[in-house]
């Protein structure tokens, strides 16, 4: 399968303040990337860039191997969903969507019958007539998610489309995104720093930080093997401890030898070692193991978030058992579960 | 609720004083022949409607729209350009562009028509630059006048209605194929008018009443509905026909205002 999208070695910066750092990335058609990171990680621009708002320092974007970053945004054949809609507040609903048509200046029958179309996709067929601020968030955002569809784009930017909704109508929105996705064969890439709807919808999962990309790889990649310490705390919850690697397949934290499967660092290697909090189970204290003190148990629902403190550093366990407070506990996982990383720079 | 009674009762006594009552006056002045110095008994009568039939009335009338129509116009040709300007302008002197448009505004406004007429007669300050006008009595001495008094007025609300425009509806429009010009037609355009319409009624009505300015810069020769008025009132002493004619304009603003609250509901855009 082809890129449709190249982005290669990509910098920008505001007033000194370098937001993308040649930033590389290739897309494939028909994928859906999410962009993840927190805010100001520069997610955001490099959509901006790509969408043809935004001007670069340095690098090319090549969209079906033509560089487009010199191309004005009305002449790529890309559309964006904007973060809060930006639909036109003086059209109703069917002329928002119509837009993208008018402009481009086709026949009426077929604007209407395209238009009509697009409305059915996104439920909101009988709609034509509404004036934008009679919308409740979701349909705005469904309109929004039409007026650009309409114009049959081969890619589609998605820019926080969700973060305004609220979390029930969020979890149907996300399975419906994905469902068009599939239905029309058009290239997303959608923006987020909601780590849980990245992992839901994405075929690949590009996650950024201070303008750097970290890691890229499937949402199971990116959860199972987090390739750094920023890439661990920002996907799911970790527990991230000091230790050592003392030798291959074996590392040293709270002071026990530990056996996992990692190879290939120095010998004295201080390392990162993160321990997922369902991989943790809790049992009556044992020798060679570490232990410590329940200090809190919470109720999530699906599960128990357990706290145990184990010297003066706090662990977190989800576990479906719940723990009295006060017990004294040891904390068992296997090899598998333990990810150990490379300290970052800073 | 008692609270905010209380803070609405300066507001009251104003309004009633200042307008509610003088407009009772003008009105009771103009539909009945009763005289102010004489008193006695009067009966209710429309004669002074009249007036409108007298051909300095119909000039004066004529003058006034076709001066005002014009001011309005140009002032929206060099006012909106202007105002898009000022809107987009990302630089630090943007306050101070738009501080030097309202400045003026701020000093009296017939202390300016005199200073304009000074300038206007042949024998001026301008003849240090080799320049003499004789413009005094001229069509073009009343539109620079009247231009220079109201074209603030015009450029304020369209800047303050383009100044707060969402950017990315205007970065949607482009995404979604519009050509700058289209994205103008399209989005900016219909999406200022509400601006566009408070600045054409902020600068037609004072430019179709104003009396001092024609007094000033007519030199007898240029006569506006205001001075009609104007004479009614301080020279002939005819309060009815002077309050008739006050009573016509009257209705033919608050018929304009009804037109800026249909397009401009939250009145957001007025001074």
């Amino acid at each position: 399968m082809s890129n449709i999208l190249t982005i290669d070695q990509l910098t920008k910066s505001f007033d000194e303040k370098v937001v993308l750092d040649t930033v590389s990335l290739d897309i494939k058609y028909n994928e859906f990337v999410t962009l993840l990171g927190p805010s100001g990680c520069g997610k955001t621009t490099l959509l901006r860039l790509i969408g043809g708002f935004e001007t670069y320092d340095e690098g090319r974007i090549d969209f079906e191997g033509v560089n487009i970053l010199t191309i004005p945004p009305n002449k790529r054949k890309i559309n964006t969903v904007f973060q809060h809609y930006a639909l036109f507040p003086h059209m109703n609903v069917f002329d928002n969507i119509a837009f993208g048509l008018k402009m481009k200046k086709h026949p009426k029958e077929s604007i209407q019958q395209a238009v009509s179309e697009m409305l059915d996709l996104v439920k909101l067929s009988g709609y034509e007539h509404r004036r934008i601020d009679t919308l409740s968030g979701g349909q705005q955002q469904r309109v929004a998610i039409a007026r650009a569809l309409v114009n049959r784009p081969k890619l589609l930017l998605l820019d926080e489309p969700l973060g305004a909704l609220d979390l029930k109508l969020r979890q149907d929105m996300q399975y419906e995104l994905k469902e068009m996705q599939r239905k029309l064969g058009i290239t997303f890439i959608f923006v987020t720093h909601d780590q849980e709807e990245a992992l839901t919808m994405s075929d690949r999962v590009v996650v950024m930080n201070d303008g750097v990309i970290q890691q890229i790889g499937t949402p199971e990649d990116i959860y199972n093997e987090p390739i750094n310490r920023f890439s661990a705390s920002f996907i799911g919850e970790s527990n991230i401890v000091d230790g050592i690697m003392v030798k291959d397949y074996e590392v040293i934290f709270e002071g026990i030898s530990h056996t996992c499967v990692d190879a290939g660092f120095k010998k004295q290697e201080e390392v990162d070692v993160v321990i997922r909090p369902e991989d943790i189970t809790l049992t009556q204290p044992k020798e060679n193991t570490i232990q410590g003190v329940v200090t809190d148990v919470i109720f999530k629902g699906v599960h128990y978030e357990i706290c145990v403190m184990v010297g003066d550093r706090e662990y977190v366990i989800h576990s479906t058992q719940s723990q009295e407070k006060e017990d004294k506990v040891s904390l068992n996982f296997g090899p598998n579960d333990l990810h150990i990383m490379r300290k970052s720079d800073d | 609720m008692t609270k905010l009674k209380l803070y609405v009762i300066p507001y009251t006594i104003w309004m009633t004083l200042l307008i509610i009552l003088p407009t009772i006056m003008i009105l009771f002045l103009a539909i009945t022949d009763f005289n102010l110095y004489l008193k006695g008994p009067f009966d209710f009568t429309l004669e002074a409607f009249s007036v409108f039939t007298e051909s300095t009335v119909q000039i004066a009338l004529k003058n006034s729209l076709k001066f005002s129509l014009l001011t309005t116009l140009i002032a929206l040709l060099i006012g909106y350009p202007t105002a898009y300007y000022l809107a987009n302008l990302k630089t630090a002197y943007k306050t101070f562009l738009v501080a030097l448009i309202i400045i003026p505004v701020w000093s009296n406004m017939l202390l300016r028509i005199i200073a304009w007429e000074k300038l206007f007669f042949p024998i001026s300050i301008l003849n240090t630059f080799g320049i003499s006008l004789d413009w005094i009595g001229t069509d073009k001495a009343i539109l620079t006048g009247m231009l220079s008094m109201y074209l603030p007025f015009m450029i304020l609300p369209i800047y303050s209605v383009l100044v707060k425009l969402d950017h990315h509806l205007i970065e949607a429009a482009r995404d979604l194929g519009a050509s700058r010009l289209q994205t103008f037609m399209n989005v900016i355009l219909p999406l200022s008018l509400p601006g566009v319409v408070s600045g054409i009624i902020m600068t037609l009505l004072p430019a179709m009443t104003t009396f001092a300015l024609p007094e000033r810069l007519g030199g007898g020769k240029v006569i506006l509905i205001g001075n009609v008025i104007e004479d009614a009132f301080m020279k002939t002493g005819n309060f009815q026909v002077g309050s008739m004619i006050s009573i016509v304009l009257m209705i033919v603003i608050i018929i304009l205002f009804k037109g800026i609250m249909t397009v401009d509901k939250e009145g957001e855009t007025l001074l």
